[in-house]
């Protein structure tokens, strides 16, 4: 997300600024030393992890074989405790080199190591200042270029930003269409059947003939993708609240959400009792696009609405 | 980027109780084992919860780039950058360095960002969502964008001071 990003700037010119520590001598001076400089080492790992598989992530890169989700959260866990660890150990050196100037230590006799680098002679390139200015214009600048991706007035300057919110099969981006999800035959298929099963009055196994002709309601629904971009949009379709009507279900049981997809993680999706789903297959009202090559929902497990051949509510509600 | 100048030497000594004291505040007092407890358990957290979620995770491949990333950092990326600040410090002339610093620290970071777009990695067929721009191209623009305004910056130091 733009937090993320903005932060790889940060996180580089940390690691620059420290770097000096890792080659100096003597590498551990008692336990207490010992114990920090290991915990350097989740902290150092973690967050090249984070920031490098999050870009990659927002890049749709996946040069890994490990799930980016699940370990991106585990990661973070990892990452947060080496950073408490590290605000301790830091905790007293921070809070001097903060104090009055009249009472703070010179940096070069607070650190030896670090003091002499941050600290350099006149003129003899970035100030310490100069220094932490590039680094927020780098952060800018990354900001600037991809921000307009969920931001729509910056739109035209996210000329690095890996989606465009006015560029996708119908008009909005969407992260595997029908085509990559490889639905376009089921759906087309004559044997395709919208189900609506479980504690139902009146189980459905509806045709796509008889699924179009149910009346349709529109909504205006925000699709927001962990990768940093989102949009909101009207859609047209029946909604899954008139469905279940249709079948006779109860109000405010949970419902299983099953994609017409062969495999995936999106296919199944619990709703709370408290919100239940008003409007899922659906399509852009505007757009003339049969169902058949409508979307499916994004793999980063937002819920952008899916088009009704996609759509098989099964077992609801269980 | 400044030049890791080593000049400990020159800066006025303060006695050594001093910095002894200032070293025992900063080392191993109770806020220091405290939150080293509280930070190895949160750690500790997330180590189980890699472990018990070993099919999505792949501990083994997890590991490869969680350690792979740092060394790939301390010991190739920080000694280029180091060997390109030594070459900047030596062949940029010293009213243009710092502004020279910048503008390649910005254009780094964006190379960097911008890599696997301009690379193309996760491009999918079929989908005109991905990757809807001409990355190389913008990636050109922006260094563009940097070093025209480095290029005004250093004007503008020179007509101030002119030596």
């Amino acid at each position: 997300m733009a937090a993320g990003i903005a932060s790889v700037p940060v996180l580089i010119a940390k690691l620059w600024l420290v770097w000096p520590r890792f080659v100096a001598f003597p590498p551990v001076k008692g336990v207490s030393h010992l114990v920090e400089r290991v915990g350097l080492f989740p902290l150092v790992a973690g967050g090249v992890f984070m920031t490098f598989s999050g870009v990659a992530n927002i890049a749709q890169w996946y040069p890994w074989r490990f799930s980016f989700t699940a370990s991106h959260f585990w990661m973070a866990w990892v990452t947060m405790g080496a950073i408490v660890a590290h605000v301790g150990a830091k905790w007293a050196f921070a809070r001097r080199s903060l104090a009055r100037p009249s009472r703070r230590p010179a940096l070069a006799e607070a650190d030896p190591v670090l003091g002499t680098v941050a600290e350099p002679e006149a003129n003899n390139g970035l100030s310490r200042r100069g220094f932490l200015g590039t680094v927020a214009a780098a952060s800018g600048m990354l900001t600037v270029t991809t921000v307009g991706q969920t931001f729509p007035p910056l739109r035209s300057l996210a000329v690095l930003a890996p989606r465009d919110p006015g560029v996708g099969p119908q008009g909005y981006p969407v992260n595997r269409g029908a085509a990559n999800a490889g639905v376009l035959d089921l759906s087309r298929s004559p044997a395709y059947r919208l189900v609506v099963e479980g504690r139902v009055a009146t189980p459905l196994a509806l045709e796509l003939d008889q699924l179009l002709a149910l009346p349709t309601s529109v909504a205006r629904l925000p699709i927001s993708c962990v990768e940093g971009w989102s949009y909101s949009a009207s859609w047209r379709g029946v909604a899954v609240r008139d469905l279940l009507a249709v079948a006779g279900a109860e109000p405010d049981r949970t419902v299983l959400l099953e994609s017409l997809e062969p495999q995936g993680r999106t296919e199944r999706r619990p709703s709370t009792p408290a919100r239940p789903p008003t409007a899922t297959p659906c399509w852009p009202p505007t757009s003339t696009a049969s169902p058949s090559t409508s979307s499916t929902g994004s793999r980063a497990g937002s819920s952008p609405p899916t088009a009704p051949a996609f759509c098989r509510p099964s077992g609801w509600p269980r | 980027m400044s030049l890791p100048t080593r000049t400990g030497d020159d800066q006025p000594a303060s006695g050594p109780e001093d910095r002894h004291q200032f070293e025992t505040a900063a080392k191993g007092g109770a806020g220091f084992w405290l939150s080293a407890a509280a930070g190895w358990a949160i750690i500790a957290v997330g180590l189980r919860g890699i472990l018990q979620n070993s099919i999505d995770t792949r501990p083994g491949n997890l590991a490869r780039f969680v350690v792979g990333g740092a060394l790939l950092h301390d010991l190739v990326v920080a000694p280029l950058v180091i060997v390109a600040a030594v070459v900047v410090g030596r062949a940029v002339p010293g009213r243009a360095r710092a502004v020279v610093q910048g503008a390649l620290v910005v254009s780094a970071v964006v190379a960097l960002f911008s890599y696997p777009l301009v690379r193309a990695y996760g491009l999918a067929a079929n989908n005109p969502t991905s990757l809807p721009h001409d990355y190389a191209t913008n990636l050109l623009v922006v260094l563009g964008v940097v070093w025209a305004t480095a290029a005004a910056l250093v004007v503008v130091r020179l007509r101030r001071s002119p030596r």
